[in-house]
């Protein structure tokens, strides 16, 4: 299993977000971005632990939720960003 | 005290809605500003108050702006939409609230429609003053003095068909009246929160389709870096700490509507307005009724109205006297100078109420 973040401009998208993955069988976590992840200043994120993230991207984008990056988790353990 | 003046306030919430508010003053911290259990239960409160609302007025929950009552986000809505100078066609029975933000835009205000219960000429008037050429349009769901229902689903798509961008005040319809944001295709359309949807006072919403220009600037929790507000909804309209504890009665209120349905509250409301109605009719007064009316009814008391509404009130009926803010929907209907007095029902609504206030009103002196 991978952890992912994918992260929103607003508390708002990030709890419809989060209402819609639940919804839908994908577990996922409401928190804080991590500083270093938003450049805009403060913003929420959806913390997945999970192989594949692409259904979960694909669902949002699906239902218009606003995503603004998504964060994967290497093998070594770091965080990089993916091309959604 | 009879309570007969939902029109101003519902005074008499469902339990739960207390509840919520001091639960939410105990638990919650500021919304969208941390990540603590305290800060995310607000985030949550607040929420799912956008949820409540975009289920009992179908819309999304990011559609729903919170505001501090129906008049903030009416301004917001008209200074998006009318530029100084503007033509605005308006109803005949708007509230101040709507006429006051025009007045102070210098706009020029087009009054489209006098007669009270009368929808051919409401529509007849509205669609003139459309084909004439007007920039906006704003107009009221239901009077809040005489309860006339305006025909706004036909006059919405009167201004969709000319591309006239428009607001609608739902002030008195709201938690009455089914409203829907999607199928009315309204650019703003605002409410309180504190009566017809049984929240509690300091709380509305702001239904946004079109563009918005903020109202307020400042901290929203997003974007921080930028000095210009958000371009997005809600954060752009929502400067500033939101009223946790009081989003948090009014989604108690919202879920109360939601599960209720609107319709049944109507009914409620309209058995009592024809009750009242056919009451002081037969006490000889004059009585503003007729088709398309809500659970609001004006009267003359054949006394001053100021002074019937104060000896109701030693008798501990509490209605609203006067212009009740509208002095344009009285002029319509010829009582600028007397005024009426107001009985306005709720989702309590009840026979005993009712026939509590006749027995009152017949004790009226007359003169």
């Amino acid at each position: 299993m991978r952890v992912f973040f994918i992260t929103f401009r607003s508390v708002t998208f990030a709890q419809r977000g989060e209402r819609l993955l639940s919804r839908n069988g994908h577990r996922c976590t409401l928190q804080r971005t991590p500083k270093w992840m938003e450049t805009q200043g403060c913003g929420y994120c959806l913390r997945l632990k999970t192989e594949d993230v692409a259904p979960a991207v694909a669902l949002l984008r699906e239902n218009e939720v606003p995503m603004r990056k998504v964060y994967a988790q290497r093998p070594d353990g770091n965080l990089e960003e993916m091309a959604v | 005290m009879i309570y007969l003046d939902n029109g101003a306030t519902s005074f008499r919430k469902p339990p739960q809605v207390y509840r919520a508010v001091e639960e939410a003053m105990r638990a919650c911290a500021n919304p969208g500003r941390g990540g603590y259990p305290a800060a995310m239960r607000a985030s949550e409160t607040v929420y799912a108050c956008r949820e409540a609302a975009g289920r009992l007025l179908d819309c999304n929950p990011e559609q729903v702006v919170l505001t501090t009552s129906c008049t903030h986000g009416l301004n917001i809505a008209i200074r998006s939409l009318v530029k100084p100078g503007a033509k605005v066609t308006v109803s005949g029975f708007e509230h101040n609230a709507v006429t006051r933000p025009l007045h102070a835009l210098d706009a020029d205000i087009r009054v489209a429609g006098r007669r009270l219960f009368d929808w051919e000429d409401t529509l007849e008037c509205f669609e003139r003053e459309l084909r004439r050429g007007v920039d906006a349009a704003a107009f009221t769901h239901v009077s809040n003095v005489f309860g006339y229902i305006l025909p706004v689903e036909r006059m919405a798509a009167l201004c969709r068909e000319r591309g006239v961008p428009f607001i609608i005040d739902a002030a008195q319809s709201a938690g009455t009246l089914p409203v829907s944001l999607r199928e009315l295709g309204a650019d703003f359309i605002a409410m309180p929160g504190h009566k017809g949807l049984l929240g509690p006072q300091g709380t509305g919403l702001l239904l946004c389709r079109g563009d918005a220009r903020p109202l307020f600037f400042g901290g929203t929790g997003s974007d921080s870096v930028n000095q210009e507000m958000p371009d997005y909804l809600p954060d752009r309209l929502e400067a500033g700490t939101l009223n946790v504890p009081g989003y948090a009665g009014l989604t108690e209120g919202l879920r109360y509507l939601n599960k209720t349905g609107v319709e049944s509250i109507f009914r409620r409301e309209h058995r009592q307005l024809e009750r009242c109605a056919d009451g002081l009719k037969k006490l000889g007064m004059r009585v503003f009724a007729g088709e398309h009316q809500a659970g609001t009814v004006s009267f003359l008391p054949g006394m001053d109205c100021e002074e019937a509404a104060e000896v109701l009130a030693r008798q501990g009926i509490a209605v609203r006297a006067g212009l009740h803010c509208a002095p344009l929907a009285h002029e319509s209907a010829g009582t600028l100078e007397s005024g009426t007095v107001r009985v306005s029902f709720g989702h309590d609504a009840a026979d005993s109420q009712t026939d509590a206030f006749l027995r009152a009103a017949a004790k009226l002196p007359r003169y």
